[in-house]
């Protein structure tokens, strides 16, 4: 756990003060939790294993934490390193990609470049959720996770770069890589479903 | 001038030709994405607003860039997961509030 109290200056907070924050900075955060939860494991027991896991770990180290600052991120932070640490090891999740080799062939000048001029806002607009939403989940979790917490979400990069342990100028270049997975994606699904792009 | 603007101008720069033309489309696309990230500082946004109101190339880029966004965005938002109804009470239960 010492991802979580790195860092932190060290508060002492009364039982009353802990169930006051887990409510009213904690809980009101359960929704976006789970739905983040959910996109990484694409299982609804898992991810609500996965929440009530990073719920329990946020009240044990509540003191970590203070009061008033981005709760968000930080149960975001800890949800993203439990699923990491732990929940990967024993899930069902089915590719295991090596991130490194994927992003350095993304950083690499083999990518494709003209990914982003094939698509059409009319295309994607033709599109329904369930098919942009398979997209994403298409993507390796590394590229995944940064869509959602920014386009989703709405992280700014500083934020993101805290919860992924990540620098800034990753957080920019891997965001931008997974956007243009996503429209890829995209592109490759509007073709086969004969959409007219 | 901060690090960034350095980097901003710098990569900005090389999206054109000396003649001015919009040439490098991945790398344009990066910098929208951070000016529509708000990430962009204001000197960055200025030097980016300036060429956007005076090339038409980048303009209609731009404009493009902005409802690809916007469009996968919505749609991506439509889909929620609707939370288990039990969730909230069953992690207070486990910590015992």
């Amino acid at each position: 756990m010492s991802e979580i109290e790195e860092e932190a200056v060290r508060q002492n907070y009364s039982e009353q003060e802990k169930t006051s924050i887990f409510d009213t900075e904690f809980m009101i955060h359960v929704d976006s939790m789970y739905n983040f939860a959910y996109r990484l494991t694409f299982d609804e027991d898992d991810a609500k294993d996965l929440v009530q896991d990073t719920y329990l770990k946020a009240f044990r180290f509540i003191n970590s934490f203070e009061r008033g600052t981005n709760a968000k991120a930080w149960l975001f932070r800890i949800l993203k390193n439990s699923f990491i640490n732990e929940f990967r090891k024993k899930s069902k999740q089915p590719a295991k990609v090596d991130y490194n080799e994927v992003e350095s062939y993304y950083n690499s000048d083999d990518a494709g470049e003209n990914i982003t001029t094939d698509l059409r806002v009319e295309t994607v607009q033709h599109m329904i959720g369930d098919e942009i939403t398979g997209a994403l989940n298409a993507l390796p979790v590394d590229f995944r996770t940064v869509i959602i917490l920014s386009d989703l979400e709405g992280f700014t990069y500083e934020e993101m770069s805290k919860i992924l342990d990540i620098p800034i100028g990753t957080v920019r270049s891997r965001l931008h890589r997974a956007r243009n997975m996503l429209r890829e994606k995209l592109i490759s699904y509007a073709k086969e479903m004969g959409y007219n792009n | 001038m901060s690090e960034f603007s350095v980097w901003f101008e710098q990569t900005f720069k090389q999206c054109y030709c000396e003649k001015g033309n919009l040439v490098d489309q991945d790398r344009f696309s990066e910098i929208v994405q951070l000016v529509l990230d708000n990430e962009a500082d204001e000197e960055s946004r200025a030097l980016f607003e300036e060429k956007i109101r005076t090339c038409v190339q980048s303009s209609g880029r731009f404009e493009k860039e902005k409802g690809l966004r916007e469009s996968i965005q919505q749609k991506l938002t439509e889909f929620k997961k609707d939370i288990p109804s039990d969730l909230a009470q069953s992690i207070k239960n486990s910590i015992n509030l």
